[in-house]
């Protein structure tokens, strides 16, 4: 037998009898190298309640290979790529060694939710959003993990369920009184929302942002 | 072959004082009718028997070779550490092949030298390293020391025959954690004893040697950097000879990579190296270029001074790199701005005609001209589209403060065009070789010759694509230098050697008569030498003004006083 096929299915396998760790592996199709794993968000972290879904690629060479590894439920995190998922984290690359797994992986994965590292970015929107403001970034996090991975959100407010433009700011991790500000000077909302989140807006005395900047960027 | 270079009439020939030796009298209108006996047959100024001005003194040096001097920095190493050759090879790559350096820090703390390049486990604390950890790899029962000081003496009393067979045991209840194979049965492991079936070992160690081009394999553990020896990877790897064959060639390239004065041939697949000391600093790159070829084949022509891979005599590295760097940003737009566009008479802005009429206002000053003749517009009333007012001062003038405005533009691609042009036409040497070919066996149909004889023709061939290239670079440096007297004498010696090279040019594409073949014979190999020798006038004098620090650039260039 292929050694490779080997060592994937007895990963999969082994990651079936293993129910405590809860992390999951499942085939897409027939093809057992081309899988979906699952884990849950840790404890203590804005990702707390959620369930996230990872893309997995067994490449031909192996274990002696790094696996190719992609969020596909969206991840509010400045190593993970906010649109395509991609991950930023040395064991998927030069770190990698034979002897992690496919579980071990996914756990570190999880770990990395846990200990995000905005210095070496991979969605510099999102780095800055963790540098400028920790508590308005968790909060984005959580609602993300809430709308995307399910997770049980904040009490009260942005409940899904609730009108869709809500959504978007909250989604946007933008403050809802700064859109209003703005759309108050008759600017369509989502461009407003676009804006400010492409110039990383969190009031007009942070990081020197003033409001004529905003207007400006917005007249464009 | 022609070129758009134009020769002036000039009479006043110039000549510096090198030409005199010369026993060709040579004249521009009388070449043709020069006897000459001097030279003969022979190209007498081909043979070198020391080395020019503008040459520099390398060795080329096989990989074998490189693989000795190698060994020979390994046995030193080896001998004062009192480690095995193996292990000295790793600490010696560890730190770059930096001899002294090594051998400063491990003399300072031997340990941490050989935990940091793999080839001791680091201490465990705080209780003392079981007797197994701390030992070799390569004995577990051979006498244990237990203070980590003596480590390296374990290395090294390691009988040798025991290097060559590390660990493989026979086990039948252990399952390699990386294929979870149990028909495997021979397990193999590094000093760190992470055991590993030797099949897994064989692949990782062939994936990092093929596809990452590897030469370090540290220990398939996680978090473990210790890194496999030589006789370990050799083993592992087993009947696969190429992989081997393939890492030796990683490590030779690595320790070449961490000699300055070692360069390894960057021609696809070749495995010389050339060995350049007088040209390994960088400060030594303002008075030479170190042109050099490796042993493999004589066409392997390369920079040993910077990533050039071509014969850029004469001009230095810095001033090569940023002509080069010019021509892929400018040549494009300054061709497009010369031919699309002009300049308002009155506020230079430059101006684009893309429709309408030639009744022209600039967008910036109003201005209104005429865009055939550049003069104003005023003056050209109705009848502007004969434009009869074409010798009208204004519009003289008009134009004249045109040239004025495009001077620097003219003067880049001056330089850059007959740059172009040289490489164009060397490039057209190919063709010309099947030519001349062809040339040569006709030649042997039509006259007495014997095939020795007409090998002029591919002398001469030779001869002239070697002097393109000169004379392209020339158009690179001169373009550079600051105006005074030692450019006046640049071009001169670049003059006459352009000359000569496009007269021999001519010879050789001229067809061919039966009646006139000996003369025909006479004449080129008169002028291939001729050609030659202007050629090494012009890099011995280059060569030896970088060494007098005569040349003066225009512009500041790296390692240069600026100008």
């Amino acid at each position: 037998m292929d050694a490779r096929l080997r060592r994937v299915n007895k990963e999969i396998a082994d990651c079936k009898s293993d129910k405590s760790s809860r992390v999951t592996i499942d085939l897409v199709d027939d093809n057992p190298f081309h899988l979906i794993g699952a884990f849950d968000g840790p404890e203590d972290t804005p990702y707390e309640g959620g369930r996230f879904q990872v893309d997995i690629v067994i490449p031909d060479n192996y274990p002696f290979q790094p696996v190719k590894m992609k969020f596909i439920t969206k991840v509010y995190h400045p190593n993970i790529s906010s649109a395509s998922g991609a991950i930023c984290l040395d064991i998927l690359k030069d770190a990698w060694s034979p002897v992690l797994t496919l579980k071990s992986t996914l756990i570190s994965l999880q770990s990395l939710l846990c200990s995000p590292e905005p210095r070496d970015p991979q969605d510099a929107e999102v780095a800055k959003h963790y540098m400028t403001s920790k508590s308005s970034f968790e909060k984005t996090a959580r609602y993300w993990t809430m709308i995307y991975a399910g997770g049980p959100g904040e009490d009260g407010a942005g409940r899904p369920g609730k009108d869709a433009a809500k959504d978007e700011i909250a989604m946007a991790g933008l403050d809802r009184a700064h859109v209003a500000q703005f759309e108050a000077l008759g600017f369509d909302r989502s461009k407003v929302i676009d804006v400010l989140r492409r110039m990383n807006y969190r009031g007009a005395n942070v990081a020197n942002i003033n409001d004529d900047r905003v207007v400006e960027e917005l007249l464009k | 072959m022609s070129s758009d270079y134009e020769i002036s009439d000039d009479e006043n020939e110039y000549y510096d004082e090198e030409d005199d030796e010369m026993e060709v009298d040579y004249d521009d209108g009388s070449a043709s009718e020069i006897e000459v006996d001097a030279f003969g047959d022979d190209f007498k100024v081909a043979v070198r028997s020391e080395r020019k001005l503008y040459e520099v003194d390398y060795t080329s040096l096989s990989q074998p070779e490189i693989e000795k001097i190698m060994q020979t920095d390994v046995d030193h190493i080896s001998g004062i550490f009192g480690v095995e050759p193996a292990v000295a090879a790793q600490l010696l790559r560890h730190m770059n092949w930096n001899k002294e350096r090594l051998i400063e820090k491990y003399m300072d703390n031997a340990s941490s030298v050989a935990v940091a390049a793999g080839v001791e486990l680091p201490p465990r604390e705080p209780t003392p390293p079981p007797p197994k950890a701390s030992s070799s790899r390569l004995s577990s029962t051979g006498p244990q020391r237990t203070t980590r000081r003596t480590t390296a003496e374990n290395l090294k009393s390691s009988p040798k025959s025991k290097r060559t067979t590390p660990l493989v045991e026979e086990s039948k209840e252990f399952v390699c954690p990386i294929c979870f194979d149990d028909t495997q049965t021979e397990f193999m492991s590094l000093i760190c004893e992470h055991k590993f079936c030797a099949s897994c070992w064989k692949e990782y160690i062939t994936s990092k040697v093929r596809t990452e081009a590897e030469c370090k394999i540290a220990c398939m553990a996680e978090d473990c950097n210790i890194v496999a020896l030589d006789p370990f990877v050799e083993k592992a790897l087993g009947d696969d000879r190429e992989t081997w064959t393939r890492y030796q060639e990683l490590l030779v390239r690595q320790f070449v990579s961490c000699i300055p004065h070692l360069k390894f041939c960057p021609y696809p697949s070749c495995t010389h190296t050339v060995s350049c000391p007088s040209a390994a600093t960088k400060s030594s790159l303002i008075t030479m270029v170190p042109i050099v070829t490796c042993g493999a084949s004589n066409t392997h022509v390369f920079c040993f001074g910077c990533p050039i891979d071509t014969d850029h005599r004469p001009v230095v590295c810095a001033v090569a790199k940023m002509w080069l760097q010019k021509c892929r940003d400018d040549s494009e737009t300054a061709n497009w701005i010369k031919s699309n566009t002009k300049e308002c008479s009155k506020c230079q802005s430059t101006i684009e005609k893309n429709g309408g009429c030639n009744h022209m206002t600039c967008k910036k000053c109003k201005y209104e001209f005429c865009w055939v003749c550049m003069g104003p517009w005023t003056e050209h009333g109705t009848s502007w589209y004969s434009c009869n007012r074409y010798e009208e001062k204004n519009s003289v003038d008009a134009r004249d403060a045109q040239t004025k405005s495009r001077a620097s533009l003219e003067r880049y691609l001056h330089y850059y065009n007959r740059w172009a042009n040289h490489e164009q036409s060397a490039k057209l040497s190919m063709e010309l070789y099947t030519k001349t070919e062809k040339k040569m066996e006709e030649m042997q149909v039509t006259s007495e010759l014997t095939w020795i004889q007409v090998q002029f023709m591919k002398k001469a061939v030779d001869v002239v694509f070697r002097c393109r290239m000169t004379l392209k670079w020339t158009y690179a440096m001169a373009y550079y230098l600051a105006s005074g007297n030692e450019k006046e004498l640049f071009e001169d010696n670049q003059r006459d050697l352009e000359r000569a090279v496009e007269e021999l040019s001519e010879l050789i594409e001229a067809p061919i008569d039966p009646e006139t073949i000996m003369t025909l014979r006479q004449k080129v190999t008169d002028k291939t030498v001729y050609v030659q020798k202007r050629n090494e006038i012009m890099l011995e004098d280059t060569a030896k003004g970088y060494l007098e620090g005569r040349w003066k650039w225009n512009v500041t260039v790296e390692g240069f006083d600026s100008a």
